[in-house]
């Protein structure tokens, strides 16, 4: 209903040449003759008489008549036609100019990958392709809006429900259905059925709390891979002698196993600072070895990697939720939201004076869960 | 006899004195003949030590102390070396211009050559890590991109585009720093940054990162503007702000009567 059909059949000039008699510009405008009222009218009642016709109830449409379309807008003169025309050209030559633009950008301009070259080559062939793209976009909007007829068209809704006799139907084939399974008739049948089904509603009784049997008893969230004497390497894979860290130093660490440094779970960092810097909780000075502490680096709050490690003042920053943890007296939380240390790695030093944990973390690395213990 | 016996053993006596004497001569001359030849260079080391003195005198003593000891606001300079000298001066952190939470890079305020003089200067009192002779940027490209991911990125960003530390202190962004700037600070460790000695990453490792973040200043930011290179932060900003805005307008425009 958006185009009357008598609308569509039409030549589009002639349809742009549609105006009300009393805006034609006079003797000189060739561009076809007025627009008869009337036309618009004869829509509006065929809509009506259709939808009458479906015996449906809808949007009586003859209340809300369709706005005549609007002329106004229409350039009133030839001039001011050509102007429009012009203008919507202008934008048309614009997009040819883009894309010659951009093929002698593309071409002519030297780049090669990994060379610094032109710094602005990219930035042309944008704008050149900006022009192509958004000339003929705009050229196509312009010329909508200065050289179109504006018709505000109203849809009418479909009736939404079947018509009655085939809701009829279907009522008397479900009945017809339930009868024939035999349950309105068959007591036995119909009652064993629902005491069946019934006990259904007994099956999650598991679920509600009587699920510990299944607790993890190998705590695999609270165990990782590092075990006394595994040694502590680096990403490539070469282990960590005591002496490789200056004071002030640190060093990404992962447990010599293999894929030790694919484990997930299992990279620390390995802070070296002055002796006397630490202060180290009691149960935890033994775990230090020369003012070498190891922390595991993956945040207790949400698990992002904490190895923003500030020499000065020892703060081991979480980039993510900005958890600061100082590094000196056992990765304590002295700021945001992480809600407890990070766990420490206890260390020593074997025979050839690689550095060697001397067991699994005390406690869960990462975030917090239910059963953490 | 005995006369002329004696006075043949005084004569003897002269030879052995005289042959022993040009031995000793030549020996001397031919030891001190390199030295002789060093003289050149040793002397303008030590030219360079007394200007890097007066250097040192009148813009780093106030704080630093006349001695070298530290003083009001300046921590003691001695052992400290050569490398946190060219680290501190040549990215215009030095001379510092007013107390900060962390030293701000700056202007230069001196020349290389003067650099070099006061780093000697501090050099010559305790001694201290010197950076490598020859080309710092001389290293495996690949290599340098692993280390610094690995070592680097999580404070510096994985573009060099630094980032936020803890109670206003950041890691600088890296653009702007030259390759001796960087080898030192990796050497020295400045202020928050951790130290990375040679056993943990050795001359060719440090090389090879200096190249990289070299590599990743100069390559140019192919689409135009960088949006200092935060990845997706900044780019979401920009979409969402400017192109979404762009959008709305851009469809009013075509909803828009005419």
């Amino acid at each position: 209903m958006s185009n009357p059909p008598s609308d569509a059949d039409r030549p589009l000039a002639d349809q742009l040449s549609s105006r009300p008699p009393d805006e034609a510009s006079g003797p000189g405008d060739t561009r076809g003759s007025s627009v008869d009222q009337d036309e618009f009218q004869n829509t509006d009642s065929r809509a009506q008489l259709q939808a009458e016709g479906r015996g449906e109830a809808q949007l009586d449409s003859s209340k809300t008549p369709e706005p005549a379309p609007d002329y106004s807008h229409l350039p009133p003169s030839d001039r001011d036609w050509n102007i429009a025309e012009r203008k919507v050209a202008g934008l048309f030559f614009l997009a040819v100019l883009g894309v010659l633009g951009f093929l002698v950008t593309f071409f002519a301009v030297e780049q090669e990958f990994g060379q610094p070259g032109n710094v602005y080559f990219t930035p042309l062939l944008g704008i050149f392709m900006t022009m192509a793209l958004g000339g003929v976009g705009a050229g196509t909007v312009l010329w909508a809006k200065l050289l179109m007829v504006d018709e505000e068209a109203v849809q009418e809704r479909h009736p939404f429900g079947s018509d009655p006799d085939e809701r009829a139907a279907t009522a008397k084939a479900l009945r017809q259905g339930i009868e024939d399974t035999g349950l309105p008739r068959r007591k036995l049948l119909r009652r064993s059925l629902m005491l069946g089904a019934g006990s259904l509603a007994l099956l999650p009784l598991p679920f509600l709390g009587f699920l510990g049997r299944f607790q993890h008893k190998e705590r695999v969230l609270a165990t990782t891979s590092w075990r006394e004497g595994v040694r502590l390497i680096r990403q490539n894979g070469t282990p960590v002698k005591l002496g490789d860290l200056q004071i002030g130093g640190v060093e990404s660490v992962f447990p010599d196993v293999e894929h030790g440094t694919l484990k997930a779970d299992s990279p620390a960092l390995l802070i070296r600072m002055r002796p006397e810097d630490l202060q180290l909780p009691a149960e935890q000075q033994e775990w230090a070895y020369q003012g070498h502490v190891v922390y595991s680096s993956i945040c207790t709050h949400l698990g992002c990697p904490v190895k923003l490690y500030e020499q000065q003042t020892h703060n081991l920053l979480c980039p993510c939720h900005q958890s600061i943890f100082k590094a000196s007296t056992g990765a304590t939380v002295i700021f945001g939201p992480a809600a407890r240390a990070l766990p420490q790695l206890a260390i020593s030093v074997d025979d050839e004076g690689y550095f060697v944990a001397g067991g699994d973390f005390a406690e869960s690395i990462g975030p917090s869960y239910w059963e953490r213990g | 006899m005995r006369r002329t016996s004696t006075s043949r053993t005084r004569r003897s006596g002269y030879a052995v004195v005289l042959l022993a004497l040009s031995v000793i001569g030549t020996l001397y001359t031919a030891v001190a003949g390199p030295s002789a030849a060093t003289e050149e260079p040793a002397s303008s080391q030590s030219m360079a030590i007394e200007e890097g003195r007066d250097f040192y005198l009148s813009g780093c003593s106030t704080c630093h102390g006349l001695d070298l000891t530290g003083g009001a606001g300046g921590p003691s300079l001695i052992g400290v070396g050569a490398s946190s000298v060219i680290f501190q001066v040549e990215s215009g952190r030095m001379p510092l211009s007013a107390g900060f939470q962390q030293a701000p890079r700056k202007d230069v305020r001196y020349t290389r050559e003067q650099i070099d003089a006061l780093a000697a200067y501090i050099q010559s009192n305790g001694g201290g890590l010197t950076l490598p002779e020859g080309d710092l940027t001389d290293g495996d490209l690949q290599l340098g991109g692993a280390l610094f991911r690995t070592n680097c990125a999580s404070c510096h960003n994985f573009a060099g585009s630094g980032g936020a530390l803890t109670y206003g202190k950041y890691a600088p962004e890296l653009e702007q720093a030259s390759p001796r700037v960087i080898y030192s600070a990796m050497q020295s460790g400045p202020e928050s940054m951790p130290r990375y000695g040679d056993n943990q990453l050795t001359e060719l490792e440090k090389k090879s990162i200096v190249r990289y973040v070299r590599y990743i200043s100069e390559s140019e930011d192919v689409g135009g503007a960088g949006l200092g290179r935060y990845g997706p932060l900044t780019e979401g900003l920009v979409i969402w702000v400017v192109g979404i805005t762009v959008l709305v307008l851009m469809t009013l425009w075509i909803g828009a009567r005419a």
